[in-house]
């Protein structure tokens, strides 16, 4: 039985596909959910993730059927039917896509009814249930996903060896998915392939509606988005791997290593396109090294956040860095089977750190799971303890720093303090933006 | 009014008859509103509003020293994971010490909705109290708990006893009402239920009685006034209300914002009750009055020069110092009119749409209007009798403002888009939440309110001049935006009636 959650940093299943599908470009969300379902998630969309903005017809522009006491006792189907024809009639989208809060699907209602009815009209309608008692954020995604695989996405005969699609990177709840789609985006054009993400920057719709011409499924995550590749290998016969998220030189290689095997590229080739980033990367990386080495910038680190990140934080940190990542909070919802996956990619440092892992998604245990890693100062004349400490985590860790008086950079879900646009931490060129934000803070407080 | 001893508050479509969607002139609103037909509260198209809940958060948590726990599956209360880690400073202008925001969400799920979320509720009582010892616990009931049954009042009165915090109830399913205005009414239901009244608390008498003290107690609680703040407010703005009252000689508690639990145990003594918007706290005026027989002034929000000299007589008049209250007046204003010559040169003649809650806006014309603006229309939340004594203040004392046009809607950015583009003011003056729409259609914005600025009293209209002058002297911002971004409505929207969508046959 799951239980309550102390801070949460997500919101539920529907929050989830708003933000997909706020994203998603020319898709208009219909929300047929209680009053004030719309507007509850749209700050938490918005101002929890880098100030992302309303977006195209989402915040106070989406639609919504605002359900109250009336269609809860005779039902909302009708006022469903209403709102998408005149929808349809007012906002200008290519796709219009339903999605259902708790109290319709409490009541019984059936979207399909009401979909049903724009069968053969001249935008497309279609539909999922999404209440938020099914899950948090990445349920919505992946329920988001699978309708879209299913019901979207056009069969294609005929696959191109050359296009691969790429998922896994949850936008909106990963704040820098813009930033991070185009720099994985660039790896694997790097690797000689055209790459659908769906929600990229200079995508359409069509990228989606003809992603099954695809050869592979690349999924960037051990965690989200998995189901929806199993859908769409059902429905469209595209096979998938599963990728973690990289960040930094060790990571990449990972990812392209793992990448060219599934795409059945020649070793030498991938180890070509590694040498030549390195060679980009170090160049920056050893501007650093006067600084590093004059100041001593090596810091003990917390990493909080989900389970994409925290795994490629911390590698990037214990290997490319030299830094000590010593206790990783992964805040995830996640099945044994799932964290034990998750475990595995927090192993084989070349680095030699062994992490202390927990799965924990109470904001107040971060504090307590650092006393009890590094031990509490009793005033003692000779103590071991944190410090000289870092955290990296969300803006709920700010918190916790002030307390400990230690350094902290906001990188994960929810991100209030700082305004994101287009930045990235993926690859090799977003690993060297982190680290400007990392030692910035460092020497911006001196 | 005697609400209090229901579990729950009744919804203001009930209580006030609240209106949610209209589309007319001044006139027209105001004589409808008069006649009692004004109950259309739906659209045949519909974007999205918050609810009752998300408007609950406003007040509840800026409470201090409190644990919020919001009963409903993961995603309700989605605003706190917004201000997580950026609220504190707010709270600490009140009290250095202060701990900031801090929540659970009991996060019901598919089981739960089968079997109950009680047992999630319990143990999340239990483990607010534990683990950080706060002062309240402020339980927040949604719509799903409600649906399946939980009990959350019984669990309360059982858990009562095991905790050291008081425990207080807040019914704001979303569900139950499109005035997200209920909000208020659920909130201060819930602190005067449980927060209210010493007897709450444990016996404070003092051990050897004073009769000299009592007399100087009696003293001080005749000449103590509570001012009922709003989340909306700045800590400035409080500052401005508190220095004007002091200088009537009256004591100052402010209530309910950024208010420490135990603030509230004996705030029914005071001498009267000091509303600065009747939307937000005419449920709590009347119930002060009911039960403990404290009178109150609800009539105006201090915003403007008119408004808040009215406000200041209304309070003077209680205490029988008009004359006082006047001469501090004509000082402020004369003082306030010799600085603000510039900037009404500057501002003549502009337009101006305005758009949010009814008190706010129509008070917010009115300085407007007085700083030399001509307001073009407004556009209000929602509308029930303390709007309609604004709006025929308004009326009565703008020229030819009856023929303005007012839309009645909680956000709905559609009608606002077509407003615009029909109106083409020089300003849209907007709640916040709804103002990058005017912005991409390349209006430049001066929002409503803000946590940071200045708006109330006699130095807020000095500084609402200077920052809507300073805002006006650069507007490449939204000129930039208008020729890049683009709203989602098709192009022959901007054609039609802008309240085409406003469902006309609908009773309540």
């Amino acid at each position: 039985m799951s239980k309550f959650v102390e801070r949460p940093r997500y919101v539920c299943a529907l929050g989830g596909a708003v933000g997909t599908l706020k994203v998603l470009p020319r898709t208009i969300p219909i929300l047929h959910a209680a009053t004030g379902c719309g507007g509850n998630v749209a700050l938490a969309l918005n101002q929890a993730a880098g100030y992302l903005g309303s977006g195209y017809c989402a915040g106070q522009a989406l639609p919504s059927t605002n359900t109250s006491e009336r269609e809860i006792v005779f039902g909302g189907e009708d006022r469903l039917t209403e709102q998408i024809e005149n929808t349809i009639k007012l906002i200008d989208g290519d796709l219009y896509f339903v999605i259902t809060g708790c109290m319709v699907e409490m009541i019984g209602d059936d979207i399909k009814n009401s979909i049903k009815k724009f069968d053969g009209g001249n935008v497309q309608v279609i539909g999922a249930e999404t209440g938020g008692f099914h899950g948090n954020y990445y349920k919505g995604y992946e329920i988001v996903l699978k309708t879209l695989f299913r019901d979207f996405v056009e069969k294609k005969a005929v696959k191109d060896s050359r296009l691969v699609n790429l998922w896994g990177v949850v936008p909106i709840q990963d704040v820098f998915w813009k930033g991070n789609i185009a720099l994985i985006k660039d790896l694997l054009n790097k690797l000689g392939y055209r790459v659908n993400t769906f929600f990229g920057d200079g995508e359409t719709l069509d990228n989606l509606r003809n992603s099954a011409a695809a050869s592979l499924n690349i999924v960037v995550s051990d965690t989200f988005g998995v189901e929806a590749a199993q859908v769409f290998e059902e429905v469209h016969g595209v096979p998938y791997i599963t990728v973690p998220f990289p960040i930094g030189d060790h990571g990449s290689e990972i990812f392209l290593r793992q990448v060219g095997s599934a795409l059945g590229i020649a070793n030498a080739f991938v180890e070509k396109v590694i040498k030549r980033e390195q060679g980009y990367y170090y160049s920056y990386f050893e501007r650093l090294a006067d600084v590093y080495s004059d100041l001593d910038l090596q810091r003990y680190t917390v990493v909080v956040g989900d389970s994409n990140y925290t795994q490629a934080l911390t590698r990037f940190l214990a290997d490319d860095l030299g830094w000590l990542p010593e206790l990783v909070v992964v805040t995830d919802f996640l099945t044994d089977e799932q964290q034990d996956t998750v475990r595995s990619n927090f192993a084989g440092y070349e680095s030699g750190i062994e992490p202390e892992l927990v799965f924990d998604t109470d904001a107040s245990n971060v504090g307590k799971y650092i006393a009890w890693h590094w031990g509490q100062s009793g005033a003692q004349k000779y103590f071991e303890g944190f410090n000289p400490g870092f955290i990296l985590g969300s803006a709920i860790e700010r918190d916790v720093a002030e307390k400990l008086g230690v350094p902290q950079l906001t990188v994960t879900y929810p991100i209030s303090n700082r305004v994101v646009l287009d930045r990235g931490y993926a690859g090799y060129s977003g690993a060297l933006r982190l680290t400007e934000d990392i030692l910035s803070t460092l020497v911006g407080s001196r | 009014m005697d609400y209090i001893r229901e579990k729950t508050p009744p919804v203001r479509e009930d209580r006030l008859g609240a209106c949610m969607a209209f589309g007319g002139s001044c006139c027209e609103l105001s004589s409808k509103s008069k006649k009692g037909c004004l109950y259309s509260n739906n659209r045949t198209f519909s974007q999205s509003q918050g609810c009752q809940l998300t408007l609950s958060l406003a007040i509840l948590n800026t409470i201090r020293d409190s644990v919020i726990i919001v009963h409903s599956p993961i995603g309700c209360g989605a605003s706190l994971v917004a201000q997580a880690g950026i609220s504190k400073g707010f709270q600490k202008l009140r009290d250095p010490n202060a701990f900031g925001l801090r929540w659970i969400n009991t996060n019901l799920d598919e089981m739960d909705v089968i079997n109950g979320g009680e047992e999630k509720l319990r143990s999340a009582i239990l483990y607010a109290d534990r683990e950080y010892r706060p002062s309240a616990i402020i339980v927040m009931n949604s719509c799903v708990p409600a649906l399946i049954g939980d009990d959350i009042d019984t669990i309360i009165e059982e858990l009562q006893k095991q905790v050291t915090a008081r425990v207080v109830p807040v019914h704001c399913e979303g569900f139950k009402t499109k005035i997200q205005a209920t909000a208020y009414d659920a909130v201060y239901h819930g602190i005067l239920r449980h927060l209210v009244g010493a007897e709450l608390y444990e016996d404070q008498d003092p051990i050897i009685p004073d009769e000299f003290e009592e007399l100087k107690e009696k003293y001080r609680i005749s000449h103590t006034v509570n001012l009922l703040n709003v989340s909306s407010m700045s800590r400035i703005d409080e500052q401005e209300l508190v220095k004007l009252l002091q200088s009537l000689d009256l004591n100052v508690r402010i209530l309910p914002c950024y208010a420490h639990p135990d603030d509230f145990a004996d705030s029914y003594e005071a001498a009267l009750n000091v509303s600065i918007c009747a939307t937000h706290d005419d449920y709590f005026s009347e119930h002060m009055k009911t039960k403990y027989g404290v009178p109150f002034i609800l009539k105006t929000i201090p915003i403007g020069i008119a408004n808040t000299s009215k406000w200041l007589l209304d309070i003077a008049k209680f205490f029988g110092i008009e004359e006082r209250a006047q001469k501090l007046i004509d000082s402020e204003v004369r003082e306030l009119n010799a600085v603000l010559t510039p900037y009404r040169e500057f501002l003549k003649g502009k337009t101006a749409l305005l758009g949010g809650g009814e008190i706010r806006i129509l008070t917010t014309a009115e300085l407007l209007h007085n700083l030399g603006l001509e307001i073009l229309g407004l556009r209000g939340f929602h509308f029930d009798r303390y709007g309609e004594a604004l709006l025929d203040d308004l009326i009565a004392e703008i020229p030819a403002s009856e023929r303005a046009i007012i839309n009645i809607g909680t956000g709905q950015p559609f009608e606002q888009a077509n407003l615009l583009e029909k109106l083409k003011p020089d300003v849209f003056v907007g709640h916040p939440g709804g103002n990058g729409w005017a912005n991409k259609q390349g209006i430049p914005v001066f929002p409503l309110f803000g946590q940071t600025y200045n708006y109330m009293g006699y130095v807020g209209v000095f500084e609402v001049a200077r920052r809507l002058t300073r805002s006006l002297k650069n507007t490449s911002y939204s000129r930039n935006l208008v020729k890049h971004a683009q709203l989602p409505y098709r192009k022959d929207w901007y054609d039609q009636d802008p309240f085409s969508y406003i469902d006309q046959d609908a009773a309540l």
